[in-house]
């Protein structure tokens, strides 16, 4: 044998005997878990829950991310430019072959129809020609992948239909829908392309037989070249002089437009897994600690504080990758039950539309993975350092621990002030989505941090103004002391959840008052028609005297600040437009209502998101040169996604000969038969049922959107508090298993059962109230950072904050029926083992 | 005071059943001291646990104080712990958030029964004095057990149960500790039942016995 491999087989040896003593110092650790099975529950229902929420909208963000990726290229509302008529009047199909002859690849064909059913149902039918879409679009798409365009394009064809629109129509898959026409539509499949939204697609050709049509409603065109945008100017006007192509003015970002939404909700789901860490930081501590014999014993039988360690971190490593993998499954399971009221979200708030198929790339998994580790890595770092930090010698010593915490929440206190701190100073120079809930973070940890301390203040408080002879009262102030320890990362949690539910409700409630409020206001006609084929001179120009007053407004969408604005024409003299309310108005408004032609009124978003102030300039873009405003007022526009400009309606009708009718508002008189006359008026002048609406359907209907939009905030909050419940039931669990032979104890001296719920439960009603009493200050704060900055920097609305106790009162029968039933269960088990440990009274606590 | 008839304790272990109590008899007069000496595992603290009511005998019976251990239901049990017994155990089980005065006058508050010249005279008989506003944790051993001492017998319990009380102090002071309690239950008219592992110990009080085989057997006595 060669001397120079002896010592490499020796440290293999040694190798091996460590990685052998690392495996039964494991093996050791981990017969905890089999003997205390409730407590590994509980660490993996925190790591379980903790991980779910926040894996869940990982998956739903990165879904919305995807899917506007894929929507970009698809269907051409995302298109660059549009081939159109002049005179409306369509394209034939024979331009757009020619077109095609000559080398236009990226132009395709839309037929785009409103549809009457048989049942009087509108619907809206989109087709394009799948074959001649760029192939990374189409390829994209499992329908197409899987060859489903055969379908589509020969007979008998197949018409597309969303699953809500089926559901609507009640429409089965495979059965043919009726129009009012008497045609029927070809054999509906229950499939739904990337913003297809809430319409029928068919193939163009089946669609052009079917309906018998022979124009192209318009063609759309993808990603152009300047060079190439003249080039195809000079071939239209040679081809067609009729044709023009017009630039997309209501091309949106969706990534961009969006991205303070998903932020949002990046931001409600980390705080529900900051919840979860905590709980995972209090089970591991549990762990630790009700292990503390077995570590000393393991010390004191020669193993090194290293190893010890390793075995630890090597346990944890192992019940962080179990938990999270459960916590990830879970996590999917929820973006699917949340993507609904997201994609209701999203479509409200911009007009996006979501697939409801998940789409779930494997790199998003392990993202999700990898974040959750980090984070657990970090709950962990702190019990670990702090037993490493131990001596021998300490760690039998019980009673020390809980005179630390003292110490301990004072730390605390001490970090609360320099988060404080930190959030006023960053709060000053806030300018970003992502800057405002870091202040929030820092807020929400500022107030964890200050109520152990609190809660201490509190108890001490009590305990000094009792008399002596309120001896239990005493006692179970001091017990609640020396517990705190134990039980202040569960109250912790809670404040959180606490305060961020108390928070959005108070924005939810106050956005709610203010849209509601608005609404009436805005929808101050009893009437509202919007229909492309009522002639709207005919109807005004005789009408009955069930008419009082009309509004009719115009408008059109230019590109202003690469973003589309709306521009809408009102009547300067109805009385809606007189009552206007300004949400911020210069000495020159008055002008505006006089008719001034140089000023003009901006909404919010405008005055946030584009950054303009009053006495500003705009220049609008007005057919080839812009024309420029100075801005008098802002007016509250919410809901709308994009910048929108009040000018009066001869004005707009001026400028622009490309405005269309954006609807007309028709006050009706009291008269008990007006609206049927109305009605009978309007249909005689072309209107067709479904394009007039009365004014508390509008209310109702708007209202409705706006509760599902906030549905998915309210599920989120809901979540976050049960994983806090779960971390309360956790906690009180785990500490009155430690605390059973201590229990018994008292139970061999006489206290009874009642007695035991007075010491043990005051200090957890004080704990839970001031708890309760931290998060309505704490929330109300949140509340105001949300409407006042976070709200303006996302949306570009501003509302008043309006504060409401109900929230709270809610909240706090909410935490009395959650703390309530945690510690019920609690309690029963203490009362089913208590007999056990009265047996083993006497002996060495194990 | 306290009489065991044919009591038998049998407990179900992974290598079978152990019988540890095998038809016991015993009986200890009012205000008598008994010192019960045996082997590790004989079954000295399991016997201790069923004449506190904290484990139930598989057969046979207790009278205690007067009551028969069948007619004894849990909340019995508990008031008759409460109001007429005590234990004293190795470890001193204070509450580590009370004080010392607090800790001491727990179960005599507990029972209504706190007298406040005896608790007076308990703290001074038990060298307290100065000591009893602090917390437990800044007591040596023995200062703890005298405080679980002067805690089990300030309610003037007609039976003190006690488990090597002494099992974790040194010899000196585990002989000061056990002189003191001696005295202070025969004052107070109490009646004592020790398990201890000396015998030079047993010799302070009135009767010893062996547990040996499930049987008890007086070895001396008056
Ligand atoms: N709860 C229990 N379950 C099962 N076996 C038990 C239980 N309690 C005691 N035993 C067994 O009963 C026997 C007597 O135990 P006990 O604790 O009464 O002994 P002891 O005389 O007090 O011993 P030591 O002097 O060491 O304290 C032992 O064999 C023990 O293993
Ligand atoms: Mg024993």
């Amino acid at each position: 044998m060669a001397p120079a491999t002896w010592p490499v087989t020796s440290a293999v040896r040694r190798v091996k005997a460590g990685f052998a003593r690392l495996l039964r110092v494991l093996l050791t650790l981990l017969s905890h878990y089999r003997r205390h099975p409730l407590q590994t529950m509980f660490l993996l229902t925190g790591l379980v829950t903790g991980v779910a929420l926040w894996s869940a909208v990982q998956v739903i963000n990165a879904h919305a991310r995807a899917s506007y990726a894929e929507a970009d290229q698809v269907l051409g509302a995302q298109a660059s430019h549009w081939v159109r008529a002049r005179q409306g009047q369509g394209i034939s199909v024979d331009d757009y072959v020619q077109l095609r002859r000559q080398g236009w690849r990226s132009v395709y064909p839309i037929l785009e129809q409103r549809l009457t059913t048989a049942e009087q149902g509108v619907i809206s039918l989109i087709a394009t020609d799948l074959l001649v879409l760029p192939a990374d679009a189409a390829t994209g798409d499992s329908g197409l992948a899987e060859g489903g365009w055969l379908q589509l394009a020969t007979p008998p064809f197949e018409v597309w239909l969303p699953e809500t629109l089926a559901q609507q129509l009640g429409v089965e898959s495979g059965e043919r829908l009726q129009l009012s026409s008497g045609r029927e539509l070809p054999p509906a499949r229950l499939f739904s392309r990337e913003q297809q939204g809430l319409r029928a697609f068919m193939d163009i050709g089946a669609a052009l037989t079917v309906l018998d049509q022979s124009r192209l409603s318009y063609l759309v065109v993808a990603e152009l070249t300047v060079e190439d945008e003249a080039r195809l100017n000079a071939d239209l006007a040679e081809l067609n002089p009729d044709l023009a192509l017009v630039a997309n003015q209501q091309r949106l970002d969706l990534n961009e437009l969006t991205q303070s939404l998903h932020t949002q909700l990046s931001a409600m789901s980390l705080l529900s897994f900051a919840v979860g860490l905590f709980i995972v930081f209090n089970a591991v501590r549990f762990a630790l600690t009700s292990r503390r014999h077995t570590l000393t014993t393991l010390r004191e039988l020669g193993v090194s504080q290293r190893l010890l360690l390793a075995a630890i971190a090597l346990e944890t490593l192992v019940m962080s990758l179990v938990g999270t993998a459960g916590g990830l499954a879970l996590g999917y399971g929820l973006s699917l039950l949340l993507l609904p009221s997201v994609a209701a979200t999203l479509q409200n708030l911009y007009g996006a539309v979501l697939d409801h198929n998940l789409l779930l790339q494997p790199q998003t998994l392990i993202q999700a993975w990898l974040l959750t580790l980090a984070g657990l890595l970090l709950a962990l770092a702190w019990p670990l350092w702090r037993l490493a930090r131990q001596s021998i010698q300490s760690q039998r010593d019980e009673p020390a621990d809980w005179q630390q915490d003292a110490r301990a929440r004072r730390r605390l206190l001490g970090f609360s002030m320099i988060l404080a701190v930190l959030a006023v100073l960053l709060y000053f120079r806030l300018n970003s989505i992502v800057m405002g809930f870091t202040v929030l973070a820092l807020i929400l940890f500022a107030g964890a941090g200050l109520l152990p301390w609190s809660v201490a203040l509190v108890l001490q408080g009590i305990q000094r103004v009792l008399p002596a002879s309120a001896w239990r009262l005493n006692w179970a102030c001091g017990d609640g002391l020396a517990q705190l320890g134990t039980l202040r990362t569960a109250l912790m949690a809670l404040l959180l959840a606490l305060t961020a539910n108390f928070g959005v409700d108070s924005l939810v409630d106050s956005f709610r008052t203010s849209l509601s409020d608005w609404l009436q206001q805005r929808l101050a006609a009893d009437l509202f028609v919007q229909s492309d084929t009522l002639d709207i001179d005919a109807l005004l120009a005789e009408p009955g005297d069930w008419l009082v007053e009309s509004h009719r407004r115009n408008g059109l969408t230019v590109r202003w600040q690469d973003r589309p604005t709306q521009i809408r024409g009102l009547n300067t003299e109805t009385s809606d437009t007189r009552a206007l309310p300004l949400a911020a108005e210069s000495d020159r408004a008055s002008d505006w209502f006089d008719g001034a032609p140089d000023v003009i009124f901006a909404n919010e978003q405008a005055r946030y998101l584009a950054g303009i102030e009053l006495g500003d300039r705009v220049q609008l873009p007005v057919e080839g040169q812009t024309v420029s405003f100075e801005v008098v007022g802002f007016y509250h526009d919410y809901g709308n996604p994009t910048y929108q400009f009040y000018l009066p309606h001869e004005r707009v009708e001026a400028l622009w000969s490309t405005a269309g009718e954006q609807g007309l508002g028709l006050w009706l008189s009291d008269d008990a038969d007006a609206l049927a006359r109305a009605e009978a008026a309007l249909t005689r002048a072309g209107a067709r049922p479904g394009d007039w609406t009365r004014r508390d359907d509008v209310l109702a209907i708007s209202l409705r959107v706006f509760d599902r939009t906030f549905a998915m905030t309210a599920a989120i909050n809901a979540l976050t508090f049960t994983v806090a419940g779960i971390a309360l039931l956790a906690s009180l669990l785990a500490i009155h298993q430690q605390r059973l032979p201590s229990y018994a104890h008292w139970r061999s001296m006489g206290v009874s059962g009642p007695e035991w719920l007075l010491i043990v439960g005051l200090p957890l009603g004080i704990g839970l109230l001031v708890t309760w009493l931290l998060s309505i200050p704490l929330g109300t704060l949140l509340a105001g950072l949300l409407i006042y900055d976070l709200n303006v920097l996302s949306f570009g609305w501003t509302m008043p904050l309006i504060w409401r106790f109900e929230p709270a009162l809610t909240l706090f029968w909410l935490t009395l029926a959650v703390a309530g039933f945690t510690f019920a269960i609690s309690a029963l088990q203490v009362r089913l083992r208590l007999p056990q440990a009265l047996k083993h009274l006497g002996e060495d606590a194990a | 005071m306290l009489r065991l008839n044919q009591v038998v304790k049998q407990f179900a272990q992974p290598d079978g059943d152990v019988t540890v109590l095998n038809g016991a008899n015993f009986h200890l007069p009012v205000g008598r001291s008994a010192a019960l000496l045996g082997e590790s595992g004989s079954g000295k603290s399991t016997l201790l646990h069923l004449i506190a009511g904290l484990d139930t005998p598989d057969s046979g019976d207790l009278t205690i104080d007067g009551r028969s251990s069948l007619t004894l239901h849990t909340n019995d049990w508990n008031r008759l712990r409460r109001d007429r017994l005590s234990l004293i155990f190795q470890q001193y089980h204070l509450v580590p958030t009370l004080t010392v005065l607090d800790n001491l006058q727990l179960q005599a508050r507990l029972s209504h029964r706190l007298d406040t010249a005896f608790r007076d005279h308990l703290i001074d008989r038990l060298g307290l004095d100065g000591l009893t506003r602090r917390l437990p944790h800044q007591l040596s051993g023995g200062q703890q057990q005298r405080v679980a001492i002067a805690r089990a017998l300030l309610h003037r319990p007609a039976l003190v149960l006690a488990d090597e009380p002494t099992g974790n102090l040194d010899e000196d002071t585990s002989e000061r500790v056990m002189g003191v309690l001696v005295d202070l239950v025969r004052e107070t008219g109490s009646s004592l039942l020790m398990v201890t592992h000396s015998a030079h110990m047993a010799g302070f009080l009135d009767e010893q016995w062996r547990l040996q085989h499930g049987q008890l057997r007086r070895l001396s006595g008056a």
